[in-house]
């Protein structure tokens, strides 16, 4: 017999959202499971690690079908599953479905765009009002964001963050210090590994977006030599080609939204880290205009009631 | 329901008007949606005096609720009001429906008009409807004038003849109308209308309105004139069409506006086919010629769609003298979407040319738009193989194209490789054994070592439909030896395939196969470090349990070997391997 959530799986792998009672018990299941996790949430590999999807879900299920279904293929997400696509309720709540159903084959941290603030202008948060007719749906999967890990280090040597490093921070133990259950701040470390990019600088410069820094080839050697890392692993910025390796492959950038906004152009990747920690980038592209579709203008259905 | 002595007989249409009065849009939905019922429980009497004069007087709502309404009067609503000898009395409501501002509304309308026309006698249709056209054709608003339009081939046939006189002269009037709206309308209907003149009324008056209407000075008026000019041809003679029509179909197939001769391209083979050979000789193969030259790339895409099609119609020289050299062409042609249409419709070519010129013409044709850069043109070409390989055999299909289907195998876009894979097993039924070995066996097999999930996952599927197609010994020998090596793999991704492969091949092996090979590689696999591989395995024998064990060979096999290796992972240290190890022991067991 499959389980409620087996079933809520099978309906939200359709797009189709799941009904306000079922996310509140859905998100209150990830709190207990998340509450558990740490700061830099400690991940085996092999495992495949992915960037930004943005709520385009119909290209998480291309993804899906390059990378191979969950569980059977393991998955860590670095943020940015919501905002600006069509569907960032059925992506983030099938990624949480996910998570609560196999806590140990997939990991989700959390990146900048999980945060109040942001969904509330970035489509989230209407989103939640056209589909469910209140802000509720919103309020649980906010909740969530809080307990949401930091970042994640696979086998010791490979540290994945949504955006990237922080001059207030030298070692991966510092993070683990963090009270990290709270709105993303507007700056201090915590806003900095969410926000942060790497640049073609000396040290470290400001931040056009208003928040982290831009950080240098020197700062990233440094931070990786430091902790004994082979790779940082981050999203948060549009990589054309899907990835973008720098530095001498000390950190590389992981973008998983094709053709994001459904207007840039740009493929995505995923990358796979093996039992051996060899690395295999996957480049794919959007789906299809025939499952692509543009949701349509109908009135809301009874669920949503 | 007895409507004779029912004691609230007042209830049901105060029931239905409150509903309708509601202020929730769905709630008068469905009661409109229930108004047969609320008619049967009135009884017709009551249903003709009460509740029609009602609906008349609620067209003043939102349209989606008159488009239910609309639809439900033409659902059979006579049988409610009194049968066919009353059904004039559905024509109220349905007028007014006729001529409300939303074009679906009026639509619905006018088809529950046309359906209860064909139940209505002469003397209701000259004493009814004919006062109702005429209402309705003088509108002064031009949404009644468009609905009435459509609604002069219905009765038509039933009138008298001064009544018949009347309505060609409304109908005239109609596509001479002041607005657009109401000539398109004109030309959209004058071709069912067309229909259920005489011969003599065709000449006489339908000719003068298609020629006025496909002169329009509204390009969106005259491409509607490009099927009333095909149903025309089709009530006259040849020669007819040839005086009558010729200066017309010339002047559609270069009109100025690229929509009109895209009308034409589209329905190139339905006029071909009405207008006779004569025309399709001398006019019509020059005329395809230019629409598939045209300069806008929709025309041409078209025209593409229909050359396969056309060239039926005419003899193989003409095919290669004048059809072959715009394949060639478009074959090149700048537009993906031009090629692609092309790609869809080049093998229908095929059967017609015969096997010496498909060969000599098509093959080269082929092979160059199998290597287009666009995805979907590589993609038509493939599906529709079958047609070629009917006229020129596997041996050269094999020879001349197989290189190039080897070569999409490898194709960059993976949904080309799947579709490839797709067209293997039918591939396969047709080359043989021998040759299916020598040439593509180890193509599918590669399949299994993809980059993308997908294609893995349809390359086990093809191995079990090849299974069937080969025989299990063929298998044996030749696929299950490779699928088993792969679960050695460093990666555990790659060793998830043999275990995928296993659980989709099973169905089509033998138990003999299971158990002597297949097995030990899966048991092997129950201490894999991963544990995705160990879920994956229990998943696996959870399939094994099921499927053989009925058999009393099976039996065994669930007994000494599954059951064992799943209670080992039934104490896993990973849950989610602790999970599918206890459903699949509960299977086994059930069956053991």
């Amino acid at each position: 017999m499959p389980s409620d959530l087996d079933l809520q799986i099978e309906q939200l792998i359709r797009c189709e959202p799941i009904s306000e009672e079922q996310v509140k018990r859905l998100c209150l299941k990830a709190r207990e499971i998340l509450i558990e996790e740490g700061n830099v949430q400690v991940v085996d590999s092999p495992v495949t690690i992915c960037g930004d999807i943005h709520g385009q879900f119909w290209d998480l299920m291309e993804l899906f079908k390059v990378g191979g279904p969950c569980p059977s293929t393991s998955y860590l997400f670095m943020g940015d599953f919501v905002d600006r696509g069509f569907y960032s309720v059925e992506t983030f709540l099938l990624l949480l479905a996910y998570k609560v159903r196999y806590p140990e084959r997939i990991t989700l941290i959390r990146g900048n765009h999980e945060s109040r603030q942001i969904t509330q202008v970035y489509g989230f948060y209407d989103e939640c009002q056209r589909k469910y007719g209140s802000a509720n749906v919103w309020r649980y999967c906010c909740e969530v964001f809080d307990y949401l890990a930091l970042g994640a280090i696979v086998d010791g040597t490979v540290f994945c963050v949504h955006g990237g490093l922080s001059p207030n921070l030298t070692g991966i133990d510092q993070i683990r210090a963090i009270d990290r259950k709270q709105e993303v701040p507007h700056d201090g470390p915590m806003c900095d590994l969410l926000w942060s990019d790497p640049d073609d600088i000396q040290g470290w410069g400001l931040s056009p977006r208003g928040a982290g820094f831009l950080f240098g080839g020197d700062i990233t050697k440094a931070f990786v030599h430091n902790n004994a890392l082979s790779l940082i692993a981050r999203a948060h910025q549009l990589a054309m080609e899907g990835y973008k390796l720098m530095f001498e492959r000390t950190i590389v950038t992981v973008w998983s939204a094709p053709n994001y906004c459904y207007r840039c152009g740009n493929v995505a990747s995923i990358l796979e880290l093996d039992e051996n920690l060899a690395q295999e980038y996957k480049v794919f592209q959007h789906a299809p205009a025939d499952v692509r579709s543009i949701p349509a203008k109908r009135p809301p259905a009874e669920y949503f009631l | 329901m007895d409507p004779g002595n029912s004691l609230d007989d007042i209830a049901p249409i105060a029931i239905l008007m409150d509903e309708l009065r509601s202020e929730d849009v769905q709630l008068r939905l469905n009661a409109i949606h229930r108004v047969n019922t609320i008619a049967l429980a009135l009884g017709p009497e009551r249903a003709r005096d009460e509740l029609i004069p009602f609906l008349q007087d609620s067209v003043d709502d939102e349209d989606e609720v008159l488009l239910a309404l609309a639809e439900e009067l033409g659902r059979s609503f006579e049988d409610y009001v009194g049968g066919n000898k009353y059904a004039h009395v559905l024509l109220g409501p349905l007028e007014n429906l006729s001529a409300v501002e939303e074009t679906l509304v009026r639509d619905k309308a006018t088809d529950s008009i046309t359906k209860i026309a064909a139940v209505l006698s002469p003397q209701q249709i000259e004493a009814y409807y004919i006062p109702l056209l005429k209402r309705l054709s003088q509108g002064e608003w031009f949404t009644s004038r468009t609905s009435a339009a459509a609604l002069y081939a219905p009765v038509y046939p039933k009138a008298s003849p001064q009544i018949k006189e009347d309505m060609r002269k409304g109908f005239t009037a109609l596509a001479s109308d002041d607005t657009p709206m109401v000539r398109r309308a004109a030309a959209k209907w004058l071709g069912p209308f067309a229909q259920t003149l005489s011969k003599e009324h065709i000449l006489a008056d339908i000719l003068p309105i298609y020629r006025k209407l496909s002169a329009d000075d509204q390009d969106s008026v005259r491409l509607l004139t490009v099927q009333d000019l095909t149903t025309i041809a089709k009530q006259l003679e040849p020669p007819e069409v040839k005086e009558q029509l010729l200066t017309q179909l010339r002047q559609a197939v270069s009109d100025k506006s690229w929509r009109v001769r895209y009308m034409v391209a589209n329905h190139f083979v339905d006029l071909a086919q009405a207008v006779g050979n004569d025309i399709v000789r001398e006019e019509l193969v020059g005329a395809f010629v230019q629409l598939l030259k045209d300069n806008e790339a929709e025309v041409r895409t078209a025209g593409a769609g229909q050359i396969p099609g056309f060239a039926k119609l005419v003899d193989r020289e003409v095919i290669l003298a004048r059809i072959l050299p715009c394949v060639r062409d478009l074959s090149q042609d700048t537009s993906q979407h031009v090629r692609a249409s092309l790609a869809n419709q080049i093998s229908g070519l095929a059967p017609l040319l015969g096997r010496e010129s498909t060969i000599e013409h098509l093959l080269p044709l082929f092979l160059h738009l199998l290597k287009d850069e666009f995805p979907e043109v590589r993609l038509n070409i493939i599906s529709k193989l079958e047609q070629v390989n009917s006229v020129i055999g596997i041996d050269l299909l094999s020879q001349s194209l197989l290189p190039a289907i080897v070569e999409l195998a490898e194709d960059k876009s993976w949904r080309v490789r799947q579709a490839i894979i797709e067209y293997i097993p039918l591939l396969a039924t047709q080359l043989g054994k021998p040759f299916f070995d020598e040439q593509l066996g180890n193509l599918c097999l590669s399949w299994l070592g993809d980059n993308v999930y997908s294609i893995r996952e349809s390359a086990t599927v093809n191995l079990k439909k090849l299974t069937e197609v080969f025989g299990v010994e063929w298998s044996k020998t030749t696929i299950v030896p490779k699928v088993l090596a792969m679960g050695s793999h460093p990666n555990y991704l790659y060793r998830m395939t043999t275990v995928l492969a296993v659980t989709t091949m099973a169905p089509s092996l033998s138990i003999d196969v299971i158990r002597d090979v297949v097995l030990q590689t899966l048991l092997t696999l129950v201490s894999d470090p991963i544990p995705n591989i160990r879920f994956n395995v229990a998943k696996s024998l959870e399939v094994l349990a099921t499927t053989f064990g009925s058999a009393a060979e099976g039996q065994i096999i669930v007994k000494e070997r599954i059951i064992p290796a799943v209670q080992n992972l039934k104490n896993d240290p990973d849950a989610d391997v602790r999970y599918f190890a206890n459903r699949a022991l509960e299977k086994a067991l059930a069956v053991a």
